[in-house]
């Protein structure tokens, strides 16, 4: 098995034990009988939203990268523009598959 | 009949699935630089079910970065899915053992918004949630390893600089699938200032950490953000 083979199943066994015990935590915790603290409830709750607004500045740190110096200004705004399409047709059509596939195609359209 | 009914309530996550993890399993082949890709896209699809780990799964193949950074990050991404567990576990509670252990390891976003809308009760309601689990983990397992056959075979017909060329790009589909979920969230007020606190959080991890670090940082400053506004935060 080459190295890149190796690296993968690594990744592939501790991402899944990781993933699959933060899944369960709540069950191993809270399973019994015990009521969850009210503070974790409240983590619970706010949490969601700010993770994936984190998570969506994350991503465009890693498109506000990729752009090389010397890339068209199209091209170097396809990220925000596709973006903006995206969540604008999200909030018209609430149709999540139309608005990531329109979004994404028109960033593959802006930066060829 | 309960299997009917769940496979009709499922029709929305295959399309999503099937054509997200496509994408996903296209990207694994032609830009992850792996021998036998779609061995890997359905061992990691089935293994830790989530769309966007499936995409940064390719980043990871391809830099190599460190098992502590790949597991910060599924920390990150995956933690959400903790909290879900909050309120299955009393809509679990009627389920036997080896049920319970593949309903916990299969939630996803789709998987959970579904399971909690369902009325039925009882030895029903664990069935409508097992089928449910199972039909969004296969759309899943097969839009995965079939978008990375499809990869395979699309190099080997053209050259791989041009298989690059055409998919250049559909990574964005990672950013679109997060901007979606965030504005559906945004819809409803008390999300709000989370959210902006997420932003913000992000922001500045990542002028003081660089990007490559920034989550961890970034997921302390909100927990602290958080238990410090409580008061103000929890009265809504």
């Amino acid at each position: 098995m080459d190295d890149r083979s190796l690296y993968a199943l690594t990744v592939l066994l501790t991402v899944g034990a990781l993933s699959y015990l933060l899944r369960a935590l709540p069950f191993i915790l809270f399973g019994g009988r015990t009521e969850p603290p009210a503070a974790v409830k409240y983590v619970g709750r706010v949490l969601s939203p700010a993770a994936i607004a984190m998570l969506t500045a994350y991503c465009y740190a890693g498109e506000l990268l990729k752009a090389a110096p010397g890339t068209p200004a199209l091209a170097a705004a396809a990220p925000y523009l596709a973006g903006v399409l995206t969540v604008a047709l999200q909030l018209w059509r609430r149709n999540p598959l139309l608005s990531i596939i329109a979004g994404t195609a028109l960033y593959m359209l802006l930066v060829h | 009949m309960i299997l009917r009914r769940a496979f009709r309530d499922s029709v929305p996550v295959l399309m999503g699935y099937s054509t997200m993890g496509f994408a996903a399993g296209v990207l694994l082949a032609v830009e992850g630089g792996i021998a036998w890709s779609p061995l890997w896209a359905a061992a990691t699809s089935a293994a830790f079910e989530s769309g966007p780990l499936q995409y940064i799964f390719v980043d990871w193949v391809r830099t190599s970065l460190s098992i502590g950074g790949v597991l910060l990050v599924t920390l990150c991404v995956n933690f959400r899915y903790a909290l879900y567990g909050l309120s299955l576990i009393e809509r679990f509670k009627g389920a036997r053992l080896w049920q319970k252990a593949y309903l916990i390891g299969t939630i996803t976003d789709e998987t959970y918004a579904l399971q909690t809308a369902c009325k039925l009760k009882g030895r029903a309601y664990v069935v409508y949630c097992l089928a449910l689990t199972l039909f969004d983990h296969l759309y899943w397992i097969c839009g995965v390893t079939a978008g990375a056959v499809a990869g395979v075979l699309a190099q080997g017909a053209f050259s791989q600089a041009r298989v690059e060329v055409a998919t250049k790009g559909i990574d964005f589909a990672m950013t679109a699938l997060f901007l979606v979920i965030l504005t559906d969230q945004l819809r409803e007020r008390s999300n709000r200032i989370p959210a902006l606190i997420g932003f913000v959080a992000a922001f500045a991890a990542c002028l003081a950490f660089g990007r490559a670090n920034m989550l961890m940082p970034a997921v302390a400053f909100i927990v602290t953000a958080f238990m410090g506004i409580r008061r103000w935060l929890d009265g809504r």
